[in-house]
């Protein structure tokens, strides 16, 4: 179970490239039928410098991760049948481009614990991930709530 | 993919006025197919999401779809109205569960403009005008399941108060 003693813990990092079938294959599967996504010469048609990336593209890192994209809040001991994702926040300091070389280093920002609404104690975990190019800048940040539910 | 196909994406910044809206869409019946497509996609292999069995030892009536599907699916279609290179911040909640069978709607508008973008503390905007963007994606029958936020650049101010 994650406790306050997590708060500044770092779970490592990942590295990862965009890359285009990924992109591609991601926008399908959020329901986007958006050419600019697909093919390079709609993207360009629309002004874009290639095909852009979608917003959420930074779950692409789990595929670089031990456990896949819950494997950080299974290494804090989160039970994966009570585990729910509550929400996630990025900004962008640059778009991604297809190509880019990414590595994410994950760290426990926060952890509370609060009632349930349905009783126990629910844990609320932040994880908050520094992407960086392959010149080493931070390209985008995120924060993502875990949530354990009340056993 | 709804019937309703909108332009594609904008590049460059659009410009947006407080209360432009977003055309509403709607994306489902999301089916299973649809939440293992994103699982694979994703990367997201919570059993909880693909396997029946599971999920009903659980005590869950079914699968269910991911937060990051819906909302990712949300943030798509913003994207497509104000250029997904123009956002400069995004936060999405998610406030209720989506399961098979279930069609959402996407929904999104500017509540708020600021013309003097480069002077606010503490954030990557180097001038320029942003817009702040709030959208949902419900359920049939009014249930919200995804509330989003972003900051986005914009071409113009338009209704700056």
């Amino acid at each position: 179970m994650a406790s306050v003693a997590d708060i500044g813990r770092d779970l490592g990092e990942a590295h990862f490239r965009v890359d285009e079938s990924k992109v591609r294959e991601l926008a399908t599967a959020l329901l986007d039928d958006d050419p600019v996504y697909t093919d390079e010469g709609a993207a360009r048609a629309a002004g874009f410098d290639g095909i852009p990336v979608p917003l959420t593209a930074s779950v692409l890192v789990a595929f670089s991760t031990p456990g896949g994209l819950i494997g950080p809040a299974l290494d804090l001991g989160m039970e994966v049948g009570r585990l729910l994702h509550g929400g996630s926040e990025w900004d962008y300091l640059r778009p991604l481009r297809v190509g880019d070389e990414l590595t994410g280093r994950v760290v426990v920002a926060d952890v509370t614990q609060r009632e349930g609404s349905r009783g126990g104690a629910m844990t609320l975990v932040v994880l908050e991930t520094e992407f960086r190019d392959a010149a080493g800048a931070p390209v985008l940040r995120r924060r993502e709530t875990w949530i354990e539910r009340g056993a | 993919m709804g019937a309703d196909s909108p332009p594609s994406a904008p590049s460059a910044p659009v410009a947006l006025a407080a209360g432009d809206a977003m055309p509403v869409a709607t994306v489902g019946p999301i089916t299973r197919t649809d939440i293992v497509r994103y699982a694979g996609a994703g990367g997201d292999f919570n059993p909880i999401h693909h396997d029946e069995p599971f999920a009903r030892d659980l005590g869950l009536p079914s699968v269910f779809s991911m937060g990051m599907l819906q909302g990712g699916a949300l943030a798509q279609r913003v994207g497509r109205w104000v250029g997904p290179e123009n956002v400069v911040s995004m936060s999405m909640r998610f406030t209720g569960q989506v399961w098979p069978g279930d069609t959402l709607t996407l929904a999104a508008r500017v509540v708020a403009v600021d013309g003097n973008a480069g002077t606010a503390g503490g954030d990557a905007v180097a001038g320029g005008p942003t817009a702040t963007i709030e959208a949902t994606a419900t359920r049939d029958g009014g249930e919200v399941v995804v509330r989003l936020a972003a900051r986005v650049r914009i071409a113009s101010p338009g209704g700056h108060a």
